[in-house]
């Protein structure tokens, strides 16, 4: 019996399928690999992918530039929470995107200390975008050293939404302003079975939310003390702060269970008038059901009596997106340069903030008329007061233990001293 | 009693005894329970996020194909796919390709050489794939094939070669050495015994590696998206879906939607590999 396939034949199969599994590979080659030096190719990395707000518009204005700029290639790479390893992995390999569009969050806070991308101080001014970015972004954005991180892109209204129809069938007539006037609505609102506040207490909603109220009987300076430091136990203010959440919680004004809800549980249990209040991000509002706006005010969230605030706070951030350059990047400079100047044109802000219900960090007379919530969020102005996110101050290596001792606060039955060990414990641990 | 059964019974109709009434039971309860999470996963394929949370396991109200239209849009998911498809097909070559060869040989041979490459193969199984992380990235950044498919193809059958390669010498082991030394009278050489005695004889093992491979490169995650990265026109469809995915707020009936379309290959393989394999299984010729 001779074999059909002789050792010739073999080794021509052999070297027929390596050739073959060679062929994807080659066809991969120099996509990404290659491109880092080609002056007429742009790579962005963003997390402007899928479904997440405002994507569409920027696929929409990137055709556009595409249109205007054809002799230019322009590759646009997405990625959702992982964004941040693939990119540092990618950097280590010198294979990084040249711009790269995401939040100062976690790693990222300490990107342009590492050399992972450059200070943006000089192009600000060399790309004529002072003028264009609102001061207190680009304060933001700047680090200790007064290194600019990334220019400022997109901002946050990070307001409390009220479902005015859900609390006028629990017999609510009034936005609740103190914190005395929120647990009686909240009773008002658990009788006839509707959740109070609904909040992601296992998630970064939990955690802004529980940092908002901890905020209180806290001025800016010490705030920002308080999120560098860790020091719940010695900062004076920061105890009351967490023995008034510990009061709104135990006197029921959180959602059942909030402490291992996360953010989609708690949009859905707004968006479907389960709960008739949530700190929301604008982005998220923008997709509240038009039945359910059409019912619902904005505003603050609420002030104990001897709190340091004058009216009900709300978060406000610049530091959703921002436009990063990497080493890459400026080695092919022009070419960024001219991107970036078009995102900043008034026509593309303008379609951000219409089209895509996002709030920006650039100066822009658009309103977002088309999601009325983050219209509304957009025009509170000082009709409320703003606390300290505390994104930028909260070491990176303390943020995922920050949110874990969040969810130990949303427990039932956990007390401010409890609470405050937590807390500290994720500085200590991280 | 028995026989009073018996004879009330038609011939060749199982009874259905009152006694077994219990285990039935417990049987179609198990039945329910293991079909209720693939309804809710099918369900919500068609439902917006507000359907899907308040009333998880009402069926849909329209069975509408808006939810995959936007998955396959937004995620890129028709590229993907095919560069999943690439990547595995030519994976599972190279691995079969590697696998088959090996077991044969060690699979025939008696010697202390045999078995101690034997029991390396094995120790394959104690490396944690996480651990072979940073050594891999490296290795992929200085052989310049960092962010291609190519490296992907070349990586995974290494990992993998152990189980492979220890299935399939289990199956070849059954094979009686009388069939090789008929071969050989009628002139058959070393390639000529493994080509038609020993691969056609372990069809059912090839099978199972197939299927557990293809499960297994399909489905990577971790490697595919630091080696191949975020590009759409290389990522695989692990790396495509979960973009579908927002740290502000998950479209999960977009995202349940993508991921069941990321699971037809795997339902069509499947469907075409099962019978081998549990044939594989029910012989007992799988050593795990």
């Amino acid at each position: 019996m001779r074999s059909m396939l002789n050792r010739r034949g073999f080794i021509s199969a052999g070297a027929a399928v390596a050739a073959g599994v060679a062929v994807p590979g080659l066809s991969g080659c120099g996509v990404l690999g290659g491109d880092e030096s080609d002056p007429d190719t742009l790579v962005l990395h963003s997390q402007l992918g899928g479904t997440a707000p405002g994507s569409a518009t920027f696929r929409a204005v990137l055709d556009t530039f595409r249109k205007e700029n054809p002799g230019l290639r322009v590759k646009s790479l997405v990625n959702g929470d992982e964004l941040g390893q693939v990119y540092e992995t990618s950097r280590l390999a010198h294979k990084e995107a040249d711009v790269v569009m995401v939040n100062l969050y976690d790693k990222t806070v300490s990107w342009t200390g590492l050399g992972a991308t450059v200070a943006m101080n000089g192009y600000l001014d060399d790309w004529g975008l002072r003028k264009r970015i609102l001061p207190a972004a680009l304060t933001e954005w700047t680090d200790e050293k007064g290194r600019l991180r990334a220019l400022p892109y997109i901002a946050s209204n990070w307001p409390v939404a009220f479902n005015r129809a859900a609390m006028h069938q629990a017999g609510v007539e009034e936005i609740p302003l103190t914190g005395d006037a929120l647990i009686a609505a909240a009773r008002k609102l658990r009788a006839k079975g509707t959740a109070p506040v609904t909040i992601g207490g296992n998630d970064w909603t939990g955690q802004k939310l529980l940092a908002q109220i901890i905020q209180s009987f806290l001025a800016a300076p010490q705030a920002k003390k308080l999120y560098s430091t860790g020091d719940f136990s010695g900062i004076k203010g920061a105890r009351e702060g967490i023995e008034y959440f510990v009061e709104l919680r135990d006197a029921g004004v959180f959602t059942d269970k909030a402490q291992g809800l996360t953010t989609d549980s708690m949009t859905t249990q707004f968006n479907t008038g389960a709960a008739a209040m949530e700190s929301a991000m604008s982005s998220a509002l923008a997709r509240v059901p038009d039945q359910v706006a059409a019912h619902t005010e904005v505003g603050g969230w609420p002030l104990p009596s001897g709190a340091v605030h004058p009216k009900p706070t709300i978060l406000r951030t610049f530091t959703v997106s921002g436009f990063w350059v990497s080493p890459n990047g400026t080695k092919k400079i022009e070419t960024v340069e001219k991107f970036v100047r078009f995102m900043y044109r008034p026509d593309v802000i303008a379609r951000f903030v219409s089209e895509g219900g996002r709030d920006m960090a650039v100066r822009t007379d658009t309103l977002s008329d088309g999601f009325p919530l983050v219209a509304k969020a957009q025009k509170l102005g000082d009709s409320v007061s703003q606390v300290v996110l505390p994104d930028l101050y909260v070491p990176p290596s303390a943020v995922q233990p920050m949110i874990q001792a969040t969810s130990t606060a949303f427990t039932p039955g956990t007390s401010a001293r409890r609470i405050i060990s937590a807390l500290e414990g994720a500085y200590r641990n991280a | 009693m028995a026989t009073t059964q018996l004879r009330k019974s038609a011939p060749g109709k199982p009874r259905f005894r009152k006694s077994w009434l219990p285990a039935h039971m417990l049987v179609w309860a198990y039945a329910v329970l293991l079909a209720i999470p693939l309804y809710y996963f099918l369900a919500s394929a068609f439902k917006s996020n507000e359907a899907i949370f308040s009333s998880p396991l009402s069926p849909p109200t329209s069975f509408g194909f808006g939810n995959f239209r936007t998955a396959f849009e937004s995620a890129g998911l028709g590229s993907a796919i095919v560069n999943s498809g690439l990547v595995t097909v030519f994976s599972l070559a190279l691995t079969l390709g590697l696998a088959i060869p090996a077991a044969f040989g060690l699979a025939r041979s008696r010697g202390r050489v045999a078995s101690l490459v034997e029991k390396v193969f094995s120790l394959g199984f104690l490396i944690p794939t996480f651990a072979a992380l940073f050594p891999t990235f490296l290795l992929s950044a200085v052989t310049g094939l960092f962010h291609t498919r190519l490296f992907m193809v070349l990586f995974l059958p290494a990992t993998a070669m152990p189980l492979s390669v220890v299935i399939l010498i289990q199956f070849m082991r059954t094979i009686p050495q009388e069939m090789e030394e008929a071969a050989r009278i009628d002139g058959a050489s070393t390639f000529g015994v493994l080509r038609h005695i020993y691969t056609p004889m372990c069809m059912p093992g090839i099978a199972t590696v197939l299927l557990l491979n293809f499960l297994t490169f399909w489905n990577e995650y971790l490697y595919s998206l630091i080696i191949i990265g975020p590009d759409p026109d290389l990522r695989t469809v692990q790396v495509a879906l979960p973009t579908l995915k927002s740290q502000i707020g998950t479209d999960y009936g977009v995202l349940t939607a993508g991921t069941i379309l990321t699971l037809v290959p795997v339902w069509i393989m499947y469907t075409l590999l099962q019978r081998r394999m549990q044939q594989a299984l029910v012989s007992g010729a799988v050593k795990m």
